[in-house]
C-alpha cells in the first residue's frame, strides 16, 4: 500500500471515529473536543486532496475559532451531568436511526455501484498541483465578487446581532 | 474490481463515502441528541462533510469553483454557530437548562 | 511521501532531523529559564540563582530533579482525563508549528538536499497560524479540568484573549504576504537579499547601506505582529490569565510538579515561534546583512576548497546568523516581561479589538493600495 493510501485510510478512520464520538458521548465537553479533532482530521484530508490553502483556513476558522467558542460556552454552562442525553421514545428513536441508515445506504450505494461517476473518473487522470491559491483567489475576487461582498455584509450583520442578543446590564462600561 | 485495487488506489468514491458517512452521523446527532449545543455541533459536522465532498469533487474534476463554494459554506457556518451560541446563552440564562425537552412548548 | 526524500539515506536523515528540531525546541527552554531568572534579577537589582553550578547554570537541572520527585496528585473535583491531557497537549501545537520555520540555507551534500527545518510547508504561514491557534484548547482543558472556579475564570479570560489577538496577528501579516507574493517562508527570506531597493512608480532606487529587510517596508505590521505575539503566548504585559496577584496562577493553579513544567515548555515554545516568525518576516530570517548566500558560498570555496566544505560552511554560518537574531528577540521578550506593568482585562480586550484590529486593517489597505499604484502608475 502506498503512503498516500495509508494516509487516507488512517485519516478517514480518525475522522469517522471522532465523528461517531461526537454523537455518542454523553458529556458535551468531550463531544466538543472530539468535534475539534474531527475538524483537524478533515483539514488533513484536505491536504491529501491538494487543497493546501483550504486546509489552513479550515484549521484557523473551524478548529481554532468556532470550536473554541463552542468549548468556551459549554465550559461556562458547567453542566454537571446530562439528565437525558438521547431521545426518549424507543419507537421514534428506532425510526430515526432506520431512516438515517437508509439514507446513508442509498448514498453509498449510489456512489459505489452506480454509474454516475464514470465520466468524472475519466477526467481525473491528468490532475496537476498548480498554484491553487492564485486560481482560487482569481475565482473568488473576479467572478464571485458579489458573493464575497455579500459575505462581508452578512458577517457585519451577524456581529452586530450577536452583540445585541447577548447584552446584559452592568459591567465595566455601564452607564 | 480486485479488492487490492479498492484498498490501494484512492479514487473519488472513497472520499465521497467518507463524506456520506459523516453526514449520516451528523444527521443522527441532530435527530437523537437532546442537548441544544450538541445538536448545533452535529450541524457543524454535516457542514464539514459537505465541505469534504466539495473539495474531493474539485480535485477530481480539476475545477476550482468548488473550493470557492467551500469558502462560502465555511463562512456561513461560522456565522451561524456564533448566532446559535448567543441564542443558547440567552436560553440558558432564562431556563438554567439546555435540554430541549424543557422547551417543547412555546409558552414561557 | 516524496517530500521526505527518495533514497533510504535521505529519509533516515530527514526523520532524525525532525526529532532533532523538536528536541532543540525543548532544550532551549532551560536556557531561556536561566536567562529569564538571571536577567530579571539584574533588572531588579538583585542576584538571582547563583549557588548551583557556575553562574547558576545548573539551577534548572536541579529544579527538574525536584519536580520529578514531587507527588503526582489530581484534585478531588477534577476531570481526570482532561487534567492529565492538558499539559501533554500544551507541547504539541508549539512543536509542530516550530518545525515549519526555516533556520538556514539547505545543506547540499552530494546529490541530496537537506532543509534545515523540520519539514517545509508550501503554505507556510497559513499552516503556522492555524496550528498555533490550537493553543486555546490546552488552556480550556486545563482550566475546566481542574475543577476550581479560579482556574475556570483564568481559562476563560486567557482563551478569549487568545482568539481576539489571533485576528490582529493574522491581519498584520497580510501586508507582508501581499508584498512578497507568496506564503512560503523560504521564498520570503530569499526575497530579502541584497541592499534595500524599491521598485515602482517607474523607477528603481537603491540604498546600499541598508539590507532589504521587511521591517523597512512594513514597520506598522511589525509592531502590531510583535505586540499580538505577546498576547498569543500569554506573556506580560498580557498575562492576566496567570496574574499572580489576582487569580493565584490562573489556569495552571492546580498543577504541580512536572505537569507545570510542561505548560512552561509550551509557553516558551510559543515565544520561540513568535521570535522565529519575527526574524523571518521582518529581519531577513537567516540572511547575513550585506552578504548574499552566494557570496558566503564563494567564501567557503576559497577557504575550504571542496564543495561539501563550502556547503557546510554556508549552512552553519547562516544558522548562526539566524540564532543571533532569534536570541535578540527572545531577550526582548524577557526584558519586556520585567519592565512593563500588566494590562487590566477590559483594557486588554479594548486594545485588541479597538486599536490593533483597525490599525492592522488600515495597514493592509494602504499596503495593497501602494503595491497596486506602484505597478500601475509611472511617475
Amino acid at each position: 500500500m502506498s503512503a498516500d493510501a495509508f494516509l487516507f485510510w488512517f485519516l478517514s478512520l480518525l475522522v469517522l471515529v471522532s465523528g461517531l464520538s461526537v454523537v455518542l458521548l454523553t458529556n458535551p465537553v468531550y463531544s466538543a473536543l472530539c468535534l475539534a479533532m474531527t475538524m483537524v482530521g478533515v483539514s488533513a484530508l484536505f491536504v491529501t486532496l491538494n487543497a493546501y490553502f483550504l486546509a489552513g483556513v479550515q484549521l484557523i476558522v473551524y478548529a481554532g475559532a468556532v470550536m473554541v467558542l463552542f468549548v468556551m460556552v459549554l465550559m461556562l454552562f458547567d453542566l454537571k451531568h446530562e439528565t437525558q442525553a438521547f431521545t426518549r421514545g424507543k419507537i421514534t428513536g428506532a425510526i430515526k436511526i432506520a431512516s438515517v441508515g437508509i439514507l446513508a445506504g442509498l448514498v453509498v450505494g449510489a456512489i459505489t455501484i452506480g454509474k454516475s461517476l464514470e465520466n468524472i473518473k475519466a477526467v481525473a487522470d491528468n490532475a496537476q498541483a498548480a498554484d491553487t491559491t492564485k486560481i482560487l483567489s482569481e475565482n473568488l475576487f473576479l467572478k464571485n465578487v458579489f458573493g464575497f461582498e455579500a459575505l462581508g455584509v452578512l458577517l457585519l450583520v451577524i456581529a452586530v446581532g450577536t452583540v445585541a442578543l447577548s447584552r446584559s446590564k452592568g459591567g465595566t462600561h455601564a452607564k | 474490481m480486485q479488492s487490492s485495487d479498492i484498498l490501494s488506489t484512492i479514487g473519488l468514491e472513497h472520499y465521497l463515502v467518507v463524506s456520506a458517512i459523516l453526514f449520516a452521523m451528523g444527521m443522527a446527532g441532530v435527530l437523537m441528541r437532546r442537548n441544544l449545543i450538541v445538536m448545533m455541533m452535529s450541524i457543524e459536522l454535516m457542514l464539514n462533510a459537505v465541505n469534504l465532498s466539495f473539495v474531493a469533487f474539485s480535485k477530481f474534476n480539476n475545477n476550482s469553483e468548488a473550493q470557492v463554494m467551500v469558502f462560502f459554506v465555511m463562512t456561513i457556518a461560522a456565522a451561524e454557530a456564533a448566532v446559535g451560541l448567543a441564542l443558547a446563552v440567552a436560553i440558558f440564562k432564562r431556563f438554567k437548562e439546555v435540554n430541549i425537552r424543557f422547551f417543547e412548548h412555546l409558552k414561557g | 511521501m516524496s517530500s521526505m526524500g527518495t533514497t533510504g539515506f535521505e529519509i533516515t536523515v530527514n526523520l532524525i532531523k525532525t526529532v532533532l528540531v523538536f528536541l532543540m525546541m525543548v532544550q532551549a527552554v532551560p536556557i531561556l529559564v536561566w536567562l529569564e531568572r538571571r536577567g530579571s534579577a539584574f533588572i531588579q537589582n538583585r542576584f538571582g540563582p547563583n549557588r548551583v553550578g557556575p553562574l547558576g547554570l545548573v539551577q534548572l537541572l536541579a529544579d527538574a530533579v525536584k519536580f520529578l520527585n514531587k507527588e503526582d496528585f489530581v484534585p478531588d473535583k477534577a476531570n481526570r482525563f482532561l487534567f492529565y491531557a492538558a499539559p501533554v497537549f500544551a507541547l504539541i501545537p508549539a512543536a509542530i508549528a516550530y518545525m515549519a520555520i526555516p533556520m538556514s540555507v539547505p545543506l547540499i551534500i552530494g546529490d541530496s538536499k537537506f532543509l534545515i527545518q523540520g519539514y517545509e510547508v508550501n503554505v507556510g504561514i497559513v499552516f503556522i497560524l492555524g496550528i498555533s491557534s490550537l493553543a486555546a484548547y490546552t488552556i480550556l482543558m486545563a482550566g475546566w479540568g481542574s475543577g476550581s472556579k479560579f482556574s475556570l475564570m483564568g481559562a476563560m479570560r486567557a482563551s478569549a484573549q487568545i482568539i481576539s489577538y489571533e485576528l490582529a496577528l493574522g491581519l498584520s501579516i497580510v501586508g507582508v504576504i501581499l508584498m512578497y507574493g507568496t506564503f512560503n517562508l523560504t521564498e520570503m527570506i530569499q526575497q530579502q537579499q541584497g541592499p534595500l531597493h524599491f521598485t515602482g512608480f517607474g523607477y528603481e532606487s537603491y540604498i546600499p547601506w541598508l539590507p532589504n529587510w521587511g521591517i523597512f517596508f512594513q514597520p506598522v505590521g511589525a509592531i502590531i505582529f510583535f505586540a499580538a505575539a505577546f498576547a498569543e503566548s500569554n506573556r506580560l504585559p498580557f498575562d492576566l490569565a496567570e496574574g499572580e496577584a489576582e487569580l493565584v496562577a490562573g489556569f495552571h493553579t492546580e498543577y504541580g510538579g512536572f505537569k507545570m513544567l510542561m505548560f512552561f515548555i509550551g509557553e516558551y515554545g510559543h515565544m520561540m515561534i513568535a521570535s522565529g516568525l519575527m526574524t523571518t518576516f521582518f529581519f531577513g530570517g537567516y540572511l547575513i546583512p550585506g552578504l548574499t548566500p552566494n557570496d558566503v558560498y564563494q567564501m567557503g570555496l576559497n577557504w575550504f576548497g571542496s564543495e561539501t566544505g563550502a556547503n557546510i560552511f554556508n549552512s552553519v554560518a547562516h544558522f548562526l546568523s539566524y540564532n543571533v537574531k532569534f536570541a535578540i528577540f527572545l531577550w526582548i521578550f524577557i526584558h519586556v516581561r520585567w519592565t512593563l506593568p500588566r494590562f487590566r482585562y477590559d483594557q486588554l480586550m479594548d486594545l485588541g479589538w479597538k486599536t490593533m484590529l483597525p490599525w492592522a486593517l488600515a495597514n493592509t489597505i494602504i499596503t495593497a493600495a501602494i503595491i497596486f499604484a506602484a505597478n500601475y502608475f509611472v511617475l
